[in-house]
């Protein structure tokens, strides 16, 4: 049966999956491609400096990409399940509904990670190349709550979509929008080191606030 | 008889807004009930009660002997759903939607479904959002169909259908429901269809149940009265009689009292001259609840 | 699972509480004490401030509340304001009885500060080492950068990316010769060719024992410097300061504030009560004959000051700076610059 909601999920989402990997991949590549030409106009040295000296990462432009992605993935995934309230259908397959959640939003983590890790890998290949691992950590760990924030602004945005009154949905996105904040707090690069463990399992936590909403929609809660 | 849906002391408001008081009813097995009601006077309410998808202030109801707040999810099998407006999932063609509902129910019928397929003229891959509404509800058919079960719980089924797809659903419907003994509830806004349909009725006022009994039944024992009387003429004495009204010097009246009673009553009043017809479910209908 | 959900959506509220409504809080109602700029004039014999007051204009008074034209501020702090009384001709030809130029008060001045944000942040782990003697008037950057292991030192030549093996091993080899016990523990150095000269690095090694390593004419200097027995070090601050009187600054275990004189390598305690580098900030403006030393100590701006010859205290103030802020959650802080959920006041 999950392998049914996977099958559901996939249909649904998979244009805009291979959209994200593109885009995803595609800023990556296009913050590698900027590094490269610092390397080959001032030389490998210029950029080495300039990250000991100054705090520069060279990454951020990739910032919000997650997020946004992250977020319009919950939207493609649910949108089309609050439509007609058509989730009313999966609501009645004979599955525990927190089971068919459960499934549906593990196949977003699923594609979420599938999405965000190619980029981090090309970034990983290609900095290795011309950083010491102090430097490209340094990037990469900078980085890294982005990602996160990414994953999180898909879970709380399917808690906003489920949601059914609006006046409850408009709570939901205030308390989402200063969660988000969260991880875009960073005076300095690699500012998240300790918190880090902690941030990812408070993101996975996001998910159970789904559970709320759905519950209030079986419930029939309305405005 | 067992009652294959059984809904006991139903209280629900909207906000402060009383929608039914203490309303139970039963649905015994093999029977097609049909609800009527105008519209606001909580329908979708109970369809959404009975598939699991409101909470009511108090009472209970039960399926196959099951509460539906704490229904295991297997017995769903048995249970099959029309979402108003015959929803499916939109974003998947005849195919897809098919493989995936298969996976969830171990006697899945694919034959039904794509015999019924074979009759829409749409493309294999063409998207259930591309397909027109009679085609959807021909599709939510299938499914119910190919789901085989027990219980078949349909809201709103000729929503947006135009008459042929209408005629079509409510002849493969009663069919298939008596042919293989299924329990059905169901509502629709077009009373005709009901009457080709729907075994017992339960037609329903503003907080009430009018009427519940079975179509013949009713049928055989609702008659419309109608005469002429003076201007400012009052009917006295209303036990039993429905809506009267007088207009102009045309008096109209709906009752369930034996003919000559009603008949009676009126020459006690000095009218004369009464026409008295039976009505179909439609008249029926609207001599219960009135016009407005 | 329902219950859960309402349990964390409910601690989720909470936490949105104790987070925004101090910040908001805090942000709209509680406003920060200004304190007047100020600092020791030895002629005088007592610290002097300016403070722009309530009536818009700017007020020049000592501790002991002596009104100043701004002339005379200016006369009274004549190392500081230099450059003023040069302009306008009123530069005196000696300050307690020493005969001074203008140069020698421009090469004496420093500024330093110790900020809890320069202490509490993450750390790159790699960095770069200039030629403190290379003959040349201007420091060049080098093409390589260093890191220490628990092996030893190990150059990477930036270009290529490659461990520069033979000077991985001059270094390291020096080192060890000279009693460095790997890893470091500390490192403290100023790599920017934007300076007038080089010190290299002073480190703590593996043991807390206080070095001095700099490249001079691409060879490894390494010196070991003694320090006094009861005393560990914690925080180190290399000067390079353009008198080249010391070496470093450092900060022990007690809170201490040190110094290390650049010639002889004495190091040297001061007299600045004990300050947590880490919580506190400190700001020294020195000059040729004193410092004036500003430590923030939350509810309190301490200001002393310090002979510059032996490092005693001259005299010392304080200034009342309480807050009207209320505690609360926060993710930052203005004494780090890490990101974690801490209750902050």
């Amino acid at each position: 049966m999950i392998k049914a909601i996977f099958y559901k999920e996939w249909i649904k989402t998979r244009w805009y999956i291979l959209l994200a990997l593109l885009v995803s991949l595609g800023f990556s590549a296009y913050a590698m491609l900027r590094i490269s030409r610092v390397c080959s106009l001032k030389g490998a040295e210029h950029l080495w400096v300039v990250m000991m000296q100054r705090d520069a990462i060279f990454v951020e432009l990739l910032q919000y990409v997650p997020l946004i992605l992250g977020l319009v993935f919950a939207l493609v995934q649910f949108v089309p399940e609050i439509h007609h309230r058509s989730f009313k259908l999966t609501l009645h397959l004979p599955m525990r509904a927190t089971s068919a959640l459960a499934s549906m939003l593990s196949f977003g983590m699923l594609m979420m990670v599938l999405v965000c890790v190619p980029a981090l890998m090309l970034m990983w290949a290609y900095l290795q190349s011309v950083l010491a691992p102090e430097l490209y950590w340094h990037v990469l760990l900078s980085a890294l709550p982005w990602y996160l924030a990414g994953m999180a602004a898909y879970l709380l945005t399917v808690w906003v979509a489920l949601e059914p009154t609006w006046g409850r949905r408009l709570l939901n996105v205030v308390l989402g929008v200063l969660l988000l904040r969260i991880y875009f707090l960073a005076p300095a690069p690699e500012a998240y080191n300790d918190f880090l463990p902690l941030l990812a399992i408070i993101t996975l936590c996001y998910s159970i606030l789904s559970v709320l909403s759905l519950t209030r929609f079986r419930d029939g809660r309305q405005d | 008889m067992e009652n294959i849906i059984e809904c006991r002391n139903l209280t629900h408001y909207y906000g402060k807004r009383l929608i039914y008081d203490n309303l139970s009813f039963g649905v015994p097995r093999g029977r097609i009930l049909g609800l009527l009601g105008k519209n606001g006077t909580g329908k979708t309410t109970t369809i959404n009660i009975l598939s699991g998808f409101l909470q009511p202030r108090s009472g209970e109801c039960y399926i196959l002997g099951e509460k539906i707040g704490n229904m295991n999810p297997l017995t769903r099998r048995k249970i099959g759903l029309l979402i108003e407006g015959h929803v499916q999932y939109q974003f998947m063609n005849i195919e897809q939607i098919e493989r995936f509902y298969a996976s969830f129910y171990p006697n899945w019928k694919r034959e039904a479904y794509y015999e019924l397929m074979s009759r829409l003229k749409v493309a294999p891959h063409q998207r259930i959002n591309r397909m027109s509404c009679g085609q959807r509800s021909q599709v939510a058919l299938g499914l119910i169909l190919a789901q085989d079960p027990e219980v078949l719980v349909l809201d709103d089924f000729s929503l947006g259908l135009d008459p042929g797809y209408r005629r079509l659903f409510v002849d493969y419907m009663r069919e298939y429901a008596k042919a293989e003994d299924k329990t059905v509830f169901l509502t629709s806004h077009i009373i005709q269809d009901m009457e080709r349909l729907v075994d017992d009725c339960i037609v329903m006022d503003y907080g009430k149940i009018l009427v519940q009994m079975p179509v013949n039944e009713l049928l055989g024992k609702f008659r419309r009265y109608t005469a002429q009387v003076s201007e400012g003429f009052q009917l006295q004495n209303t036990d039993g009689i429905y809506n009267p009204s007088v207009i102009r010097q045309s008096m109209e009246l709906f009752s369930m009292l034996p003919e000559a009673e009603v008949s009676a009553r009126l020459s006690l009043q000095g009218v004369a001259d009464v026409k008295v017809e039976n009505v179909g479910l439609e008249d029926a209908f609207i001599g219960l609840t009135g016009k407005y | 699972m329902f219950k859960t959900s309402k349990i964390f959506f409910c601690l989720l509220l909470l936490f949105m509480m104790v987070w925004q409504l101090p910040a908001c809080y805090n942000f709209f109602v509680a406003k920060s004490v200004d304190t007047p700029f100020t600092l020791y004039s030895g002629i005088a014999g007592e610290f002097a401030s300016l403070k722009l007051d309530e009536d818009k204009k700017m007020h020049y008074r000592d501790a002991s509340g002596k009104e100043y034209t701004e002339e005379q501020f200016d006369s009274i702090l004549p190392t500081f304001y230099y450059r003023q009384l040069v302009t306008d001709g009123r530069f005196p030809d000696s300050i307690h009885g020493v005969a001074v130029t203008p140069r020698q008060v421009q090469m004496s001045n420093f500024n330093m500060r110790i900020s809890p944000l320069d202490l509490n942040k993450p750390r790159l782990g790699i960095q770069q080492m200039l030629e403190s003697m290379s003959g040349r008037v201007d420091l060049e950057l080098p093409d390589d950068a260093f890191r220490i292991t628990s092996e030893g030192m190990e150059f990477v030549e930036m270009e290529t990316n490659t461990i520069d093996r033979d000077k991985s091993a001059r270094f390291t080899q020096m080192m060890k010769q000279k009693g460095f016990q790997f890893p470091a523990t500390y490192l403290s150095g100023n790599p920017t060719d934007r300076k007038e000269y080089d010190e290299g690095y002073v480190m703590l090694d593996a043991t807390k024992k206080l070095f001095h390593v700099k490249q001079t004419v691409g060879r490894p200097y390494v010196r070991a410097i003694a320090l006094p027995e009861d005393m560990t070090p914690k925080h180190l601050f290399i000067t390079e300061f353009p008198s080249r009187k010391w070496l470093c600054f450092l900060t022990d275990t007690d809170g201490y504030l040190w110094v290390v004189e650049r010639d002889s390598y004495a190091v040297r305690r001061t007299e600045i009560p004990s300050f947590i580098p880490e919580e506190q900030s400190m700001l020294i403006i020195g000059n040729m004959f004193d410092w004036t030393v500003k430590v923030n100590r939350g509810t309190e701006e301490c200001y002393y000051a310090i002979s510059a010859q032996d490092y005693t205290l001259i005299d010392s103030m304080a200034y009342q700076t309480p807050r009207y802020t209320i505690p609360g959650l926060s993710f930052t802080s203005t004494k780090d610059k890490f990101v974690k959920p801490r209750i902050v006041r």
